[in-house]
């Protein structure tokens, strides 16, 4: 069991350190189309080797995987079709492909569609190998390079990559080779998304890229922070979603996914440009606003009525209502028998206000 | 040749295909053309899920009320992915990738509860709103496919002068009268109903080609509208016609996957001869160059 764990983990890391520039670089629907058509280089390295459980396999889908950017680049660079239009029509085309080659040729050999898909995770454990006299998982000690290699890219080429991803043409202009270091992400893309396949299948993986990346971009600003912190949801997504999917008996990597979803969706909510953030920290200004008006009111006009005082006011009668009790509570006003007069608190607040708001005579000489 | 053509299921299957080509032909110019094509590819998978739920509330595979599951959570697929991409710094490309990937996730959840449970009944055909099962299309599910096609059609011709310049011109668009949300509203219920309808009969992957081949077929042939849309419409529907034909005439063709190759077929030789593809294109630019 926490051998599958390892396993799930693994697959995050790998994925989410590369998701990060692929997210910046507006490249995720690219590794859509490439972790379709990974299947098409599975299948022609199966009619090489006929063999499921060769390393060829790995090679000829990252070749096919590399060969689908290629061809959505040319597409894209003759300018004839807009970039999201030649990523459908290339990685559904060489997907059916796949699917064909499937059915008229390896009819015999039982395909899951499932598996295909989303990966089961579950069946990693059962394919290992040995490694210093332990008996080891195949797909940790896969998985376990990969996150390595990609680490290590993204550590080794951080400069370049940063300033690559953020503007091309200054990094053009200052000698990195942009198309090289594109084609070595997209490369590392694709290895990655063939490692993780077993595990996790095609469509999946793309949550696996995306979601701790996407969520990550929306809780810090620094590039260094976002990619630690993508990696930290990573792992946490897969613990959560492997404990949900363990002992309920549902897909793991579908419950992952849909965790994913979930913390991604608590990120775009309270993050504090989130969406539940901004709103709450509107109507906080606002009120606070509504209660510095309203104590500026009482002080030009001492002992005045409470529905004069509202009168002045284009607001609900809640938002006032909220506004005067506030201005009560924190001991700015007093109120007695509906005529209201303004404490020493509430002047040297209203002054303190004045200053920060350079509204004084005084400030306006210096 | 003529026992092909004539037999009941090799009709059936390529009337439902070539209507649906053609409905989605046409259509999938619009989402071409404003650069949002793999809005279908998110909404076809975001759909799994409403498949799923809509079994296990209704407890058969029954065409129409799957169709409705999918419906609704295509439609609420699109609004995340709006809120999304109003709301937040994320791209459009990530904000699809990730709706696509998570409901998919999650519609794989609860197949694998309904398969691990015995509350509910066989759930064999649920693959089908995947990859797409042509070949054993009903009677029923054509039905849904000519009546979802003929409405997105009918709300297209109806409203064929305001898409067109909402499509090229979406400011002045505006200007004269037609809001947005209308206007985006109006695609997006023609866009989600056929995908929805064309699920089950041709799979995700074959209705996101079906979107977006045929409108750049039409695009490397023309610069009028008018035409586009039509030239997209016979291109989907000529290869609707000449895959279901090879794959009910040869063992191993699948029917989805060869109306795509069908279809790849035409768009790489619009792409290369087309009277605005590379060719043309690239001896226009060196007779400029002389």
């Amino acid at each position: 069991m926490i051998e599958v764990l390892i396993v799930l983990i693994m697959t995050a890391l790998a994925t989410a350190t590369l998701g990060v520039f692929l997210l910046l670089k507006k490249e995720v629907m690219t590794t859509d189309a490439l972790s379709h058509t990974i299947i098409l280089g599975i299948v022609l390295a199966f009619f090489l080797t006929e063999d499921t459980r060769s390393p060829l396999l790995i090679l000829g889908a990252s070749l096919v995987g590399v060969l689908t950017v290629v061809l959505i680049q040319w597409l894209q660079n003759i300018k004839l079709i807009k970039g999201d239009a030649a990523i459908g029509i290339v990685f559904t085309a060489l997907f059916a492909l796949a699917v064909i080659l499937i059915s008229r040729f390896l009819d015999h050999i039982h395909l899951d569609l499932d598996i295909v898909l989303v990966g089961e995770v579950l069946f990693a454990p059962f394919n290992r190998m040995e490694l210093f006299g332990y008996s080891i998982p195949v797909a940790v000690v896969q998985l376990g390079i990969m996150a390595v290699i990609n680490l290590l890219f993204v550590v080794v080429f951080y400069q370049a990559l940063k300033i690559t991803t953020f503007d091309q043409i200054f990094a053009r202009s200052i000698g990195i080779f942009t198309v090289l270091i594109y084609y070595a992400l997209m490369v590392l893309v694709s290895v990655t998304a063939v490692t993780a396949f077993d595990a996790v299948g095609a469509i999946l993986v793309i949550s696996f890229f995306v979601a701790p990346a996407a969520t990550a971009y929306l809780l810090a600003d620094r590039l260094s922070h976002v990619i630690m912190l993508s990696l930290g949801v990573a792992v946490l997504n897969s613990i959560v979603g492997f404990f949900i999917g363990y002992y309920s008996d549902l897909t793991i990597s579908g419950t992952t996914a849909s965790v994913a979803f979930v913390t991604f969706t608590i990120a775009f909510l309270f993050n504090k440009d989130g969406f539940i953030s901004k709103r709450v920290r509107r109507k906080e200004m606002h009120s606070d606003l509504l209660q510095l008006m309203m104590l500026k009111h009482i002080e030009s006009v001492s002992d005045v009525g409470k529905e004069d005082v509202y009168s002045h006011f284009n607001q609900s009668q809640r938002m006032l209502d909220d506004a005067f009790q506030s201005l009560q509570k924190r001991n700015l006003i007093t109120s007695t028998a509906d005529k209201m007069r303004i404490t020493d608190d509430g002047v040297r607040l209203i002054q303190a206000k004045q200053v920060e708001f350079g509204l004084t005579t005084r400030g306006v000489e210096s | 040749m003529m026992d092909i053509l004539s037999s009941f299921s090799f009709q059936i299957v390529a009337i439902g295909t070539m209507i649906l080509a053609f409905a989605c032909g046409v259509i999938g110019t619009i989402n071409v053309l404003r650069q949002n094509s793999l809005i279908g590819d998110a909404i076809g998978h975001a759909q799994f899920p409403g498949v799923v739920l809509a079994f296990m509330i209704v407890g058969t595979l029954d065409a129409l009320s799957l169709l409705i599951g999918a419906l609704i959570f295509g439609a609420f697929a699109f609004f995340v992915i709006q809120m999304i991409n109003q709301y937040s710094k994320i791209s459009l490309d990530a904000s699809l990738a990730l709706v696509l990937s998570s409901f998919f996730g999650f519609g794989m959840t609860l197949k694998s509860y309904v398969q691990g449970s015995s509350a509910y009944g066989h759930t064999g055909g649920i693959d089908d709103y995947i990859f797409g099962q042509a070949a054993y299309m009903l009677r029923a599910d054509v039905n849904i496919i000519l009546i979802v096609s003929a409405i997105s059609l009918l709300i297209f011709i109806f409203n064929y002068q305001r898409i067109k310049i909402f499509i090229f011109d979406p400011v002045y668009s505006h200007m004269i009268g037609n809001k947005p949300t209308v206007m985006n509203a109006l695609i997006l219920v023609m866009t989600i109903g056929l995908i929805a309808a064309g699920l089950k009969a041709v799979g995700v992957i074959l209705i996101v080609n079906l979107l977006i081949a045929p409108g750049v077929i039409g695009l490397m042939w023309s610069k009028r509208y008018l035409y586009v849309t039509l030239i997209a419409g016979f291109s989907g529907l000529v290869s609707a016609f000449v895959g279901t034909y090879i794959s009910t005439a040869y063992v191993g063709f699948a029917t989805g996957p060869t109306i795509i190759l069908c279809l790849s077929a035409i768009v790489l030789f619009s792409i290369l001869f087309g009277t605005h593809g590379a060719v043309r294109n690239g001896l226009m630019r060196r007779r400029h160059a002389a």
